[in-house]
């Protein structure tokens, strides 16, 4: 047996066929979190009962394993009728897992914001809705931003769990090459490097990112 | 079966969640330990080759690396358990997480401590063990429980190699039952009642911490 370089790096082009797939999954999530996350945020905020609630949730999603998530929300949706495919059901939990996470950036970042801010708003008699769009989101994204970037990239690592769902991303091509000759070590190599690259490769360019936000943000 | 049933077979599996998260620790405290002091110590070529390290483990997708060392190791002639491979792998990746806020904790103590000690003619590793990690590692302790939770929901992924945790009863009693939502909700519930104590533990960790004035004292 051995390790098979060269069936290793055949692999390489047939995972990363599933490149886009890998992509769009984790884009999505990170967008479907950041919505989550702040309206849960802004909820908590609000207080009273539903603000409560929302705290619970936060705790009760920052508490469990995105695994179950997937399978719970795998097998329950159908039950009550709501028919998505995998790779939407995939999206899904990796939105509400990570939006419980994401809320704890979002209060962080509107905590740092000085309480004059919203005072003076107020004293402007700006509404609620303009506060948040035009007062605390811009000010809270800049100092949000490094968190927030290292989190889309867990999402990023996160994206292969929906491999156990059966959704061809890229470490379900890896399988699909492994179970066609029983041979595991290589493609899950190749995966693995691929997903490690990707992942350095997005931090970079998020830290990139974050640096032109400080900078464009200091007068 | 009753929802009582459902309990007490999904809680069967309670023993080799703990058994893995008390193993995976084994390797992660080791590994924190060691490679973030010597990240914080080293310069030049030598940082950089414990800095691939730590980034091997910690950028890595957690669950491809699983699967790449359950199904490589074998094939290169190294022979170890499920369980052994699953501590290795979640107990590394965690301890990775957790050199980073090691080394954090030491480069944010003031220069003063570490002259303090020179001044007082100790030997720098007596500086560092008695007089710096003690106040880094106090410093940092909410982080380490925040990576304990991580450590202890990544175990789910157990499941996928045969091991017995709590998420892979919760699919055997799913395969003889037609109930996903209790058992499901069942097996969420299972973690939030082991990972929310923790939760509420490193939450008081940190009021503890912020309380205590200056920023080292108080524990």
């Amino acid at each position: 047996m051995g390790f098979d370089p060269d069936f290793a790096v055949s692999s390489v082009p047939i995972i990363l066929s599933a490149l886009g797939t890998t992509l769009a999954v984790a884009l999505a999530s990170c967008i479907g979190a950041a919505i989550i996350g702040f309206a849960f945020e802004l909820i908590r905020r609000a207080g009273g009962l539903g603000g409560a609630t929302t705290r619970f949730i936060i705790d009760f999603i920052r508490s469990t394993p995105v695994l179950a998530w997937l399978y719970f929300l795998y097998y329950v949706l159908p039950f009550y009728g709501i028919r998505i495919n995998a790779i939407g059901t995939g999206i899904i939990a990796l939105s509400l897992y990570y939006s419980g996470y994401l809320a704890e950036v979002f209060k962080a970042g509107i905590d740092a914001i000085p309480r004059g801010q919203s005072e003076a708003a107020k004293a402007l008699s700006l509404s609620r809705r303009d506060t948040i769009v035009h007062v605390i989101a811009p000010q809270m994204l800049r100092n949000i931003a490094p968190p927030l970037g290292n989190y889309f990239v867990s999402i990023l690592k996160a994206t292969p769990y929906l491999a156990v769902l059966a959704v061809p991303e890229m470490l379900g091509r890896a399988f699909d090459i492994a179970s066609e000759i029983y041979r595991y070590a290589e493609p899950l190599a190749a995966a693995g490097l691929i997903f490690l690259v990707l992942a350095l490769l997005v931090s970079a360019g998020v830290k990139r990112l974050e640096n032109q936000l400080l900078w464009s943000g200091t007068r | 079966m009753t929802i009582l049933d459902i309990w007490l077979g999904i809680l069967r599996g309670l023993g080799t969640t703990a058994a893995v998260t008390g193993y995976g620790l084994v390797f992660a405290v080791p590994f924190a330990l060691l490679l973030g002091v010597a990240q914080y110590l080293t310069r030049g070529i030598a940082r950089l080759a414990i800095t691939c390290i730590i980034e091997f483990w910690r950028s890595s997708a957690v669950i491809i690396l699983l699967f790449f060392f359950y199904y490589t190791l074998p094939v290169v002639g190294v022979t170890l358990s499920a369980w052994t491979v699953s501590a290795m792998v979640l107990g590394l990746n965690a301890g990775g997480y957790a050199s980073q806020a090691v080394r954090a904790g030491l480069q944010a103590l003031p220069a003063g401590q570490r002259e303090a000690g020179k001044a007082l003619g100790l030997s720098r590793a007596t500086t560092l063990l008695l007089i710096e990690l003690p106040q880094a590692l106090v410093a940092m302790s909410p982080t380490f429980v925040n990576t304990l939770i991580q450590l202890v929901k990544g175990t789910a992924l157990v499941s996928l190699v045969t091991l017995t945790d709590m998420t892979f009863r919760a699919k055997e009693i799913a395969q003889i039952e037609y109930n996903p939502i209790a058992i499901y909700s069942a097996l969420l519930m299972a973690f939030f009642v082991v990972c929310y104590p923790i939760a509420l533990m490193g939450r008081w960790l940190e009021a503890r911490i912020g309380k205590s004035g200056g920023r080292f004292g108080g524990i």
